[in-house]
Order: C-alpha cells, then structure tokens, then sequence
C-alpha cells in the first residue's frame, strides 16, 4: 500500500508539477494535525519518546508563531526549549474534552513568548541601555518569516487582522488600535478571514481526502 | 454572555487565543460543553488556525531538540532523585540509628555528669577535712604558743625531774611559778606504762605526801595542783586512774623545790 502511495505521489508530484507538490505538502499537514490521543496519554506518562515525537510534530507551527512575535532568532530557538519544556512539565493539564492539543500547546507559546518579551523590555527599561543595544535590535526580517499559504488569497486588512492577533500575539483590543479601525469593524476582518479560510480549507480538505481514499 | 454573541462577537477566537479572563474562559467551556454544534464550530475554527500555524511553519535549529531532550530528562531524573532521596530521609533503619546515637549520647553525658557529682562531693568533703584540721592545727598552735609563753616567763622555776633506779631512763620537766601559783608538767620523757598504771605527782609538805594530779601521757605540757609550802615534787607509779596515797616502793623520781 505505501509503494503505491509513493508511486502514486511521484506521478501526481512530476505530472501535475507545482499542484502536486501544494497537494503533497496538504496530505502532510493532514497527517500531522490529527491528534493521536495514545501519543499524547505516552507524553502525560513522561513518556521521552513521546516528547520526541511531540517535538517533531509540533516544533515547526510553534517555532513559526514565537519567531514572528519575538523577530529574534536566538530568543525565539530558547523559547521554543522553554515552551516543549512547559509542555513536557504540564502536560498532565491538559484535557482533551476541552480542546486540541494544538491549541492548548499553542496557549503555552505565546504566553512564554510574550512574558519573555515583557521581561526583556523591563531590562531595557530598568538596565543601561548600550548594554542591551544590540541584543535588543530585531534580526533583519528573513524572508521566511513571511507568512504564506492560505493567508496570502486573503484581503490585505483580513490578513493584517490575522497576522496581529495570531502571529504577533495582541489582544483584539491591542490589534484594532494597530490597525486604527473600530473593534467592530476588526472583528468584522477576523470573522471574514477566517470564514474565507475556511473555505479554502474545506475545499482543499475535500480534494485530500479524495486523494487519499484513491491512494487506499 | 450567551451562544448566539459568543459566536457573532468574536469570544469564541479569543477563548482560542487566550485572551479572555479566568471566569470568561469558564463560561465559554460550560456553554461549549452543552451545545454541540457550537463546539462543532469551535473545532472548526481551531483546525483552521492549526492548519494556519502548519501552513507557516518555520523549522528550528536541529540544536533545539536536542537541548531540550537533555534538559527535559535531567530535570525528570533529578526529580526522580529528589523523590527517592525524600522518600529515604524518612527510612525508619536511620531514624532508629539516629535516636540509639542520641540514647548512647546521653546515657555517656548522664555518667559523666555523675563522676563529676562525685568527685565535687569528695572534693568538698576533702575541703571541708583540710579546714577542720587547720582549725585544729591552728588550735594546737595558739595552745602551744600560749605554754611557750607561760614556761619562759622570768616568774617561771625549771625544775627536772629525772628518773632513779625503778625508772632510769625517765625524765619530766617542771615548771613552777610561786606567784602565779602554777605547777606546768611536761611528761614526754617519762617511759611507757602498761595499761593498768599512770603516773601521779606529789607535794611533800612537812612530811606529807599531797596529791597534785595524775599525769596524763597524751598532752605535751600538762597543768597540775598547786600547792603551797611544798618541799619537793615526786613522781611515782599508781594504780591506773590515780591513788590516794602514793606508793612510796614506785617512787621513781623527785626534786626538791
């Protein structure tokens, strides 16, 4: 079943060219996102193998949301420790019944992230600042810090309202002042946004699921 | 706070983001819990910003997990360690050796304690022993010291007395003062009698023999009668206690005055 799964990849990857690979890349994010409940129960046991395994799922969408609200690539690796390091602690926390894992480990990140922010701008506020002068200066932005996939089909305000609240990690009443529109009217671009992602998603999820009912 | 605002006025992405309060994150989860087609909608959206979280993935330096696996493991171990070791401090085998040191630690200081006791009680008694003798000594010394002045002064008549042939080796010395009307003996050189004898001394007045004491061996200088109009002084053996009438054949010495 997996030499056809593979072979059936390769052809859909060389024929259908840059369609093939979005396809590809779609299955893996599938796969990845299911939760496995086994996996999760091994990592609330203490399971090493299972944080590993965590890790490996997980690091990429958890690095990319603490790299882009900390613009630091050093602060944002040791955030990313500190954070699978909550997760391994507090994993015991977490209830299932109550929402993904993701979003659950998502929490973690960007509270970690922000207390850290908030603790260096107290340094900075408090210590001498040449000190702190170059560590504080943002990394310039490389380029894959931009956002990409589905996000770039939004309108430019819906995926600016996106980017704020998920990305940088502001309040909707921090985000709306960002973006100097009414906290209605900033609601109003989240809710489309993420109306229109969902659509994309469904369609998407749809053309996936064929494929891997085809592949079985 | 009720379904249809939570699902129209955006709490639903902020209970996601973790933006609302600790009571407001309450609320939303009751009312999640009970209506299953807003939780349908909630999963939805938590599958959208997953997959938006996927979609933007940024890989991390391969340092990371391995830095994290260490860390994560230490920790673990040593609060596995931290755990044992805990639970050991509580073993009842040291508990019990820790209180027989403390049992053995006490009787030692009980014992030394009373040796202590003891040798202070010796000491104050052996203190108490020293002072009394001094007391003696230095009564003994003052009665000395009184006799010495009394047998040098000008007043005073030395007289020996040494022994005949019942007694050759004896020899006592008396001491007379005719104003003070005093007669001192000192009878250390008179020779030893049985149990059943003591010496006695005697005036003879014209003729007649007066009883002026018994001689007592132990004191070194002894007070006897003095008697007026005395020829001689004599010394002679007697029944044990003294006589009434001195045995003339035990005369053993005398002196005329």
């Amino acid at each position: 079943m997996f030499l056809r799964a593979f072979n059936f990849m390769y052809t859909t990857f060389f024929c259908l060219d840059e369609f093939g690979l979005f396809f590809i890349i779609l299955i893996t994010f599938k796969l990845q996102m299911q939760d496995t409940p086994e996996l999760i129960h091994q990592l609330q046991q203490k399971n090493a193998e299972a944080l590993v395994k965590v890790y490996d799922q997980y690091k990429g969408a958890l690095y990319g949301i603490i790299f882009r609200m900390c613009q630091n690539k050093p602060l944002a690796e040791e955030l990313l420790q500190e954070t699978f390091l909550k997760i391994w602690r507090k994993s015991d926390q977490y209830d299932a019944s109550k929402g993904k894992f993701f979003t659950w480990a998502y929490r973690i990140a960007k509270n970690t992230t922000l207390n850290a922010l908030r603790r260096k701008d107290d340094l900075i506020q408090n210590e001498d600042l040449s000190v702190y002068e170059d560590r504080s200066a943002p990394e310039p932005k490389a380029d894959y810090s931009a956002l990409k996939g589905s996000i770039e089909q939004l309108d430019p305000q819906h995926r600016e309202a996106i980017k704020l609240i998920y990305f940088n990690g502001l309040t909707h009443r921090e985000a709306h002042e960002e973006m100097g529109v009414p906290l209605g009217t900033f609601k109003s671009y989240v809710r489309q946004a993420l109306k229109k992602l969902r659509e994309t998603y469904q369609q998407t999820l749809s053309i996936v699921g064929l494929l891997i009912e085809m592949m079985g | 706070m009720d379904r249809k605002s939570i699902k129209e006025d955006g709490i639903l992405e902020q209970y996601l983001l973790g933006e609302l309060s600790e009571k407001e994150a309450m609320e939303v989860t009751a009312i999640l819990d009970e209506d299953a087609a807003l939780r349908a909608y909630f999963e939805n959206l938590e599958a959208d910003f997953e997959h938006l979280a996927f979609e933007n993935a940024i890989e991390p330096d391969a340092a990371v997990k391995t830095k994290l696996l260490k860390v994560a493991t230490t920790a673990e171990q040593a609060t596995i360690s931290l755990a044992t070791k805990k639970k050991s401090s509580f073993n009842f085998p040291i508990a019990a050796s820790i209180a027989a040191c403390l049992l053995l630690s006490s009787i030692w200081l009980y014992t030394n304690w009373k040796n202590a006791e003891t040798n202070v009680d010796s000491l104050q008694n052996k203190t108490s022993d020293l002072e009394q003798r001094i007391e003696r000594l230095e009564g003994d010394l003052a009665g000395t010291k009184k006799q010495f002045q009394e047998i040098n002064q000008p007043s005073m008549t030395k007289l020996v007395l040494k022994g005949n042939a019942v007694s050759p080796n004896s020899v006592a010395v008396a001491y007379v003062d005719h104003t003070a009307k005093r007669v001192l003996l000192d009878p250390q050189g008179l020779s030893q009698l049985d149990q059943d004898h003591d010496y006695q001394l005697w005036a003879d007045v014209e003729g007649e023999m007066i009883n002026m004491g018994v001689i007592s061996s132990e004191d070194a200088l002894i007070a006897m009668t003095y008697i007026e109009h005395a020829e001689s002084l004599n010394i002679t053996i007697e029944p044990k206690g003294g006589n009434d009438h001195p045995t003339v054949e035990r005369l053993i010495s005398n002196v005329y005055l």
